[in-house]
């Protein structure tokens, strides 16, 4: 049966994003994931709050990335985190997105051996490991907690190109898929299986997941609005082959980029079309909903991820996924 | 102000629509900023024990919209027809 999760940006403050994960969570929702940008609210800090206001979801930062934070510090986030919440945290690392990188200026080196060396080196530190490692990109010389880690915490790592998604199959317990369209998805599974292969595991060993841009509303033309604004980032940030894959203008898209660019944002949403919020989200009623997860879950995905804007309304959103949505994948 | 007297008489029958009603410009207000932290935890904690939705968790909440979205609080309790809440808060804010 698919689990669905949630995702939060730490813009909102502690309380809102708590109150909903409580909602999710009593909803029937299994993982809450919590952005990492150094421009929102902390993560760590907010998953802290999540492992004392939520009883049972599973939750962890979707995603972070090894070059804002060292691996180590990583591994003593998560560690601390499953020791308030035993058993309940998960990671989910990626590469980090090249703009928010080029912000603070760092540089995105080598990401696929960035996140193999990283990745590595944290479930060395969780297993209460000394690490001495000379990787490529990370180095550690004897690196190790002064304090027991407990348990095991299943690493997931966000991708979304070929080779990422390859990597993600092989080393991950679980794949964040950052991709919305059942085509999109089926490729990037396809590329998930081969890594999964190259390491003699099966699919179904691992959690495949579809993070995905949600919106929900009973009126399609509210769900369509909320949407649009995730829709236009996605559609300018888009390379070519991915916009001619779902038939989108390349003009448009770069219309909409030159739009972001002049932070004439009025001007960047009137350029998302419909082909775009078809092609960069799972948007409608919650019929429309349901039939397009029906159709991402044939590509073999074993998780829905409802991530922003969930919807015009979050908990109104929060309220339909439990209610209409999640109880139609259980039956 | 004695929000929970406000809240008192309220109808037990109205409980649930003015739950929405607050929770909802609660969590849609952009006045983040106007909530005290302190506030919040309990309201949190309250949620934690599903205990919004009584009288305590609904003062918990008036007092929250009401610092976040006065005017928008006193439309609402309009619109509930609590209109002697409504008077009442409305005459309490001019007074502040």
């Amino acid at each position: 049966m698919v689990k669905f999760g949630i995702e939060f940006v730490p813009r909102e403050p502690y309380w809102k994003i708590m109150y909903y994960a409580l909602q999710a969570e009593r909803g029937g929702f299994s993982n809450l994931w919590i952005t990492d940008h150094f421009n929102n609210r902390n993560v760590y800090v907010t998953l802290a709050t999540a492992a004392i206001y939520t009883n049972r979801i599973t939750f962890g930062p979707g995603v972070t990335n090894p070059y804002m934070v060292n691996p180590v510090f990583t591994a003593q986030a998560i560690a601390t985190l499953n020791e308030l919440a035993p058993g309940r945290v998960v990671l989910g690392m990626g590469a980090g997105d090249k703009t928010t990188l080029d912000t603070v200026g760092v540089e995105m080196e080598k990401p696929l051996t960035a996140i193999q060396e990283s990745i590595d080196i944290i479930r060395k530190m969780i297993n209460g490991e000394s690490v001495a490692y000379q990787g490529e990109v990370f180095k550690a010389a004897g690196a190790k907690f002064l304090f027991k880690p407990k348990g095991k915490i299943p690493v997931y790592v966000g991708a979304q190109g070929p080779k990422m998604l390859a990597l993600a199959g092989k080393i991950g317990d679980g794949v964040l898929i950052n991709a919305c369209h059942p085509k999109d998805v089926e490729y990037a599974v396809n590329c998930v299986k081969e890594g999964v292969s190259a390491s003699g595991k099966r699919l179904d060993e691992i959690d495949v997941a579809a993070y995905t841009s949600f919106s929900v509303h009973e009126d399609l033309k509210k769900a369509n609005k909320a949407a649009v604004r995730v829709v236009a980032s996605i559609a300018a940030g888009s390379p070519p082959q991915i916009l001619e894959r779902h038939g989108i203008d390349v003009k448009k898209a770069e219309e909409i980029k030159e739009a972001i660019k002049a932070n004439d944002w009025t001007r960047a949403f009137s350029g998302v079309t419909p082909e775009m919020i078809s092609a960069f989200s799972v948007c409608g009623t919650p019929d429309l909903c349901i039939e397009r997860i029906a159709e991402l879950l044939k590509s073999g995905i074993s998780q829905f991820v409802v991530g922003s804007p969930i919807g015009p309304n979050v908990r109104e959103a929060i309220n339909l996924v439990s209610e209409k949505i999640i109880p139609h994948f259980e039956t | 102000m004695d929000y929970g007297k406000l809240v008192e008489s309220v109808a037990i029958q109205k409980w649930s629509v003015l739950f929405d009603k607050l929770i909802d410009l609660i969590l849609t207000s952009k006045n983040d900023d106007k909530m005290p932290s302190q506030l919040a935890n309990t309201l949190l904690s309250h949620w934690q024990k599903d205990v919004l939705n009584t009288q305590t968790g609904l003062t918990v909440l008036l007092e929250a919209a009401v610092l976040l979205e006065p005017e928008k609080t006193v439309a609402a309790l309009t619109e509930l027809q609590l209109t002697n809440v409504a008077e009442q808060l409305k005459e309490a804010l001019v007074k502040t």
